[in-house]
């Protein structure tokens, strides 16, 4: 909300604070200052009095301006839009206007086509009034030239008014609030809110009310008014907070709502058919409001209606057809109070926001309908001219004043957490016009809304304390940890082990395209569907990720593009499916991607080799830690990845199944210029840290030699390395340690072995945990080996 | 024993030059002081008569000399050793089966009985000043061999690449925050991301028609649900679950329907704590946070606390923090929110609860909630934070 300084202080004087005092003491309040707009200095107003055009030039012309010194001053111009005798604002020499690029420039006396210019005539928009502007502002006659701008057009503050306080939202209500803060009076406009206009109750023709959602509506007729331009002081105002002046009685109206707060609406009688009914709108009704709009409504909607239509969403806008214009001479003016959830609703659904339904959804003070009213009315009268009915029409039962409150110092002290006295807690209180009695504290009409509960009472006493004055406890407690602790720790490991062997993090959004749907391609959702949401913000995240892969995928796009071709990419967390019947199941997964190059070119290796599923083994057995060996990649028929894995942790019946891993088609690697095979692996993280949750136990170090055999063997080039592997981890024999792999080797010209075959060399270690085992019995275990082998895989021993 | 030289060299029987053996040899000592007792001297030579004597004299002088001698031309050949084949040489020509020294020690056999010890020893000198001589050789040409090895080595060279990896710095921020946090106990708590309206909303004292539950807020999904518009949601959760006292902090992802600008993301991350306890306060609050931003900024950091306005806080505060970066002036800014939990919370709580456990009259609680990326754009001094999901590595690497 835009608050005038100028206008505050009809109210209250604050001539003894700065700027900056004020901002502290509105942030302080709860109240936060977002701008504050200040017009520059040494701008004054001008009174144009000749303009001489230069010849063979388009545009300037040699002004002779009155600047209030008493000598005239010569200023060369090029804007259109002014005559001889108005006036507009002058920048003196030395003057610092805004560049609009945040710098600023000073004005100087110079030299245009051979005519000394001694200063600069100014738009709104160069003085900072408006952001664009076209040609010279023009200033109201009335002003005196040599007034300095800012007094015409003083600091204007623009607050971020929190919902619970809709009191503050009027320059009456900023006013109060600052005033019970440093413990000023209110100059004596505060009677606005007091009516002394009788009221009558309404006949049936003149105003019935059929709706809840407006508990008390007030009507008052005037009429042989005269629809003009404002004065200039009513139009100054509004143009200081940045509205647009109508004409006098559209003008006085808004002008009620900045100064109490009250949104209040005019009716042309001329255009209105019957009385005034407020009413449900009927579902689809059309309305045509003064936006030039038309809305269809619905039955939740509330409108105020004539016999025939809807000429006002109540609280919300009037019609355009009803509104007040030049024409107008009779015209009904509404103050009413209307239930804050019902405009919130009307205002959500149809779409349309208002400074009227702003206040009425956050909720106006019901005891100021009558008052504003009668403000305006005077107001109409003294500017439009008229005869206003004798009575305030009203129809419905204002909502009862608020009750009071039961609240001790005792609770404000326990809550706070310090000793503030009883005195403090009351002339807190009493300063705000929150008054102790018998009953507990009577809490004024305007705050009625927001202040229900003793706890509510403890917010005002804390703000107007100050958690300055409040002391800092430092009192930690014992906790026990939790499932989150342990999951996020085993968490932590894994990043920061694969950090380590140089794997960047990525974070990429949890919101997807649907498009791209298809790169979930290393997950395994059993029949579960992705996410798409119901009103997505565009095409591009429109999905909740169902896997990791894509968003790694598209950083991995990104980076090519960024000039970073070789990458170790990962990333943990969510990821979102749901069954067929719709329920959300949120999983949290690792996903790994690989690709471009092993290394950096570098002196050391210029051409180093491709990263490839073997390296990304290799990364999956480093987060294994200690069982990294028990690791596997079992191939897997998935046409969604290349050499498809299931990655498991151990072997057969009991490995726990983990992830996916594999590697992406080139063609989509190539829709992102990514030239490089695309090794990828997706886990189940819940999986994985359950396969990994055994405790450590220590395993007695061998206290006697082993002794190993190598085989080597030709088998065929199909054969998977998995084949072998499993079956010396199956192989029943207790003095076989371990296997390990130590050559692969192929030819595919088939020169020195067969195209189809290949030839693989493991070492077997044989060891007894009790005693040094004899050469025979090794040879002995390792025949039965061999033979077992041959027997079970297709294998040439050379 | 120096005071026995005089008596050793002043018969001028020897001729030796008085070399280094004045000091070591007790025996010429030992042969004349027969004011002395020398301890080696062997005791039935003590009162021997000098004929014997100067025999005795005689041939262990020429085996002495003849030691000295070879010990000296070794040592001189040693020394210009250049290679490991003449060292080779060398110790086969004085130490092999033929050298010369094993050639002297053959002269032993001359050697009246009871000066064989006193030669003996002699020889084992020779030998132990040849062998030392030529391992302190071998050890200086494998010194000069190594030194060699490496004096190629262009020490200059960078260093040979491995990649880089590190964490986000997201991640490293919000591990800092959950440390802190961690340090003055508090343990971690999460819950779905997808939620019900009652819990993102309503249980958070949201009124019906609260602009944050608007379509153009927040996302929904068709079921009704939709993605938690802030972490405030595991306070319930966590209080569903569990009765007080409640000392749980929740980092996570909240979802608002912001289009990506540089200041804006759809989806961004919130570090949420919530206290309950019997007698939980403002001035329990405001020390948690001031020892938190301290320890997360520097424990100069100006912190203050701005009445503000939350349906499930009151009271409630903002929390500003006093920004200095050089060449601009100070600045507060918004950093986080936080206030005394809404007696409503406790109830809406409760009315859900099998068992009620949050009676407002009883407990009290405070909350807290702050943006991660805030956190880390403050930290890293990063403006833009589309920078925070582009993962460009060029970006990643900076904050490894």
């Amino acid at each position: 909300m835009k608050v005038s300084l100028k206008w505050l202080s009809d109210h209250v004087d604050f001539s003894d604070y700065s700027m900056e005092q004020l901002d502290e003491l509105l942030t302080f309040a709860g109240i936060e200052v977002e701008e504050i707009t200040n017009l520059p200095d040494k701008v004054v107003v001008a009174e144009i009095l000749s303009a001489e055009k230069i010849p063979q030039t388009d545009k300037l012309a040699v002004c002779q301006v009155n600047d209030g010194s008493g000598k005239n001053r010569q200023i060369v111009c090029g804007a259109q839009n002014y005559k001889v005798g108005d006036k507009v604002p002058l920048a003196l020499p030395g003057c610092k206007l805004d560049d609009g690029k945040g710098g600023h420039f000073e004005i100087k006396n110079g030299k245009l086509k051979g005519f000394d210019s001694l200063g600069m005539m100014c738009g709104a928009s160069e003085i900072g009034l408006e952001d664009e502007s076209d040609g010279l502002l023009i200033l109201p006659k009335e002003l005196e030239p040599g007034t300095a701008i800012t007094e015409v057009y003083p600091a204007v503050l623009v607050l971020e008014i929190t919902p619970n306080r809709p009191d503050c939202l009027s320059h009456l209500g900023t006013a109060r609030e600052l005033a019970a803060l440093v413990g000023k009076k209110l100059k004596g406009v505060r009677d606005h809110a007091n009516s002394e206009t009788p009221t009558r109750k309404a006949k049936k023709d003149e105003i019935t009310i059929e709706s809840e959602s407006c508990p008390y509506y007030t009507g008052r007729w005037i009429r042989g008014i005269e629809v003009k331009e404002s004065p200039s002081w009513l139009k100054e105002k509004l143009v200081s907070i940045g509205l647009r002046p109508i004409n006098n009685v559209v003008d006085i109206t808004n002008y009620v709502l900045m100064e109490m707060g009250q949104p209040l609406h005019a009716f042309d009688l001329a255009k209105l058919d019957g009385g005034i009914t407020v009413r449900q709108a009927t579902a689809g009704e059309e309305f045509k409001a003064l936006d030039g709009e038309t809305y269809q409504l619905s039955a939740d909607d509330m409108v105020i209606a004539d016999s025939k239509k809807a000429v006002a969403v109540g609280g919300v806008m009037g019609g355009e057809d009803s509104g007040v214009t030049e024409t107008t001479t009779d015209i009904l003016l509404e103050s009413a109070y209307f239930v804050p959830a019902d405009v919130r609703r009307t205002s959500r659904t149809s779409g349309i926001r208002s400074d009227s339904s702003y206040r009425f959804e956050r909720g106006v003070d019901p005891q100021q309908v009558k008052g504003a009213s009668d403000l305006a009315v005077k107001l109409i009268l003294e500017l439009a001219g008229g005869k206003a009915g004798e009575e305030l029409v009203e129809c419905g039962k204002l909502p009862a004043l608020p009750k009071p409150i039961k609240m001790k110092g005792e609770f404000c002290r326990k809550v706070i957490g310090t000793d503030i006295p009883d005195e403090k807690v009351e002339e807190i209180l009493t300063s705000l016009g929150i008054h102790p009695s018998k009953k507990g504290w009577e809490v004024p009409s305007y705050r009625g809304g927001d202040l229900l509960r003793p706890v509510d009472l403890v917010e005002e006493v804390a703000r107007v304390y100050g958690l300055d004055n409040v002391p800092s406890k430092n009192i930690a407690r014992f906790v026990e940890s939790s499932k989150a602790d342990h999951s996020y720790d085993f968490n932590r490991k894994i990043q920061t082990t694969l950090s380590a062997i140089g794997f960047f993090e990525t974070r990429n959004l949890k919101l997807m395209s649907g498009e791209n749907l298809d790169d979930d391609r290393a997950t395994n959702h059993r029949g579960m569907e992705p996410i798409r949401l119901k009103h997505p913000l565009n095409d591009e995240q429109d999905y909740l990720r169902p896997g990791l892969v894509p968003g790694l995928l598209a950083s991995a796009g990104r980076n090519l593009r960024f000039g970073n071709p070789n990458l170790r990419l990962f990333e943990i967390g969510k990821v979102f499916t749901k069954t067929k019947k719709g329920d959300s199941v949120e999983n949290e997964h690792l996903a790994v991607l690989m690709t471009g190059a092993r290394n950096q070119p570098s002196w050391a290796d210029a051409k180093p080799a491709n990263l490839d599923i073997h390296d990304l083994r290799t990364a999956l057995t480093a987060i294994m830690g200690a069982k990294g060996s028990q690791l596997t990649f079992v191939p897997l028929e998935d046409d969604r990845l290349l050499g498809a894995c299931s990655v498991e942790l151990g072997r057969g019946k009991k490995s726990a199944k983990l992830g996916i891993a594999g590697y992406l088609p080139p063609s989509r690697g190539r829709d992102l210029d990514i030239e490089t095979p695309i090794a990828v692996a997706e886990l189940n993280l819940k999986k994985l840290a359950a396969a990994l949750s055994e405790p450590v136990v220590f395993e007695e170090l061998p206290k006697f030699p082993g002794s190993s055999r190598d085989i080597a063997m030709v088998v065929p080039n199909d054969l998977p390395n998995e084949s072998i592997a499993s079956f010396f981890a199956n192989y029943q024999e207790p003095l076989l340690i371990e296997a390990n792999l130590f050559d692969v080797f192929r030819d595919e010209t088939g020169e020195k072995l067969d195209a189809d075959k290949k030839s693989v060399a493991w070492s077997l270690l044989y060891r007894c945990p009790t005693r040094t085992l004899e050469s025979a019995e090794v040879e002995q275990a390792h025949d039965k080996l061999l033979k077992t082998l041959q027997k079970d895989l297709p294998v040439e021993f050379r | 024993m120096s005071g026995h030289r005089i008596f050793c060299f002043s018969g001028g029987c020897t001729g030796y030059n008085p070399g280094p053996y004045r000091v070591q040899s007790g025996i010429v000592q030992g042969t004349i002081s027969l004011p002395h007792r020398i301890p080696n001297f062997p005791v039935t030579r003590q009162n021997a008569d000098l004929s014997e004597l100067t025999n005795f004299f005689q041939t262990t002088d020429l085996m002495i000399k003849d030691l000295e001698q070879i010990q000296q031309d070794a040592l001189a050949a040693i020394a210009t050793i250049d290679n490991e084949t003449s060292l080779e040489e060398q110790r086969v020509g004085f130490l092999g089966k033929k050298g010369r020294l094993t050639a002297a020690s053959a002269g032993m056999r001359n050697v009246p009985k009871e000066e064989k010890p006193a030669v003996g020893q002699k020889l084992n000198e020779v030998r132990t000043a040849i062998t030392a001589a030529l391992e302190a050789k071998n050890a200086e040409m494998i010194a000069a061999r190594d030194a060699k090895q490496f004096d190629s080595i262009d020490v200059t060279l960078p260093g040979r690449p491995i990649p880089q990896g590190g964490l986000h710095p997201l991640t490293q921020v919000q591990h800092e925050a959950i440390t802190i946090l961690r340090r003055i106990g508090f343990s971690l708590a999460d819950g779905p991301e997808i939620e019900t309206p009652w819990h993102c909303f309503d249980a958070l004292n949201t009124p019906e028609e609260h602009p944050a539950r608007n379509e153009s807020d927040t996302f929904y999904f068709e079921d009704g649900k939709l993605l938690r518009t802030h972490t405030s949601s595991v306070q319930i959760q966590t209080m569903l679950k569990n009765p007080p006292p409640i000392r749980i902090i929740a980092p996570g992802s909240a979802f608002r329907r912001d289009e990506i600008d540089a200041t804006h993301l759809p989806v961004f991350t919130q570090l949420e704590g919530l206290y309950v306890d019997t007698d939980v306060t403002l001035a329990d609050l405001k020390g948690t946070l001031e020892h938190f931003f301290h320890e997360m900024f520097g424990p100069t950091t100006d912190v203050r606390f701005r009445p503000h306005f939350f349906p499930f806080t009151e009271p409630s505060f903002e929390v500003d923090l006093k920004l200095q970066v050089k060449g601009k002036s100070d600045k507060w800014i918004e950093i986080a929110g936080c206030g005394i939990v809404d007696p409503n919370v406790f109830l809406e709580v409760d009315g859900k609860r099998k068992k009620p456990a949050y009676n407002p009259e009883e407990i009290s609680g405070f909350a807290f909630g702050m943006g991660i990326e805030r956190l880390a754009m403050i930290k890293y001094q990063i403006f833009d934070i589309r920078h925070l999901i582009d993962n460009d590595v060029r970006f990643l690497s900076q904050f490894a």
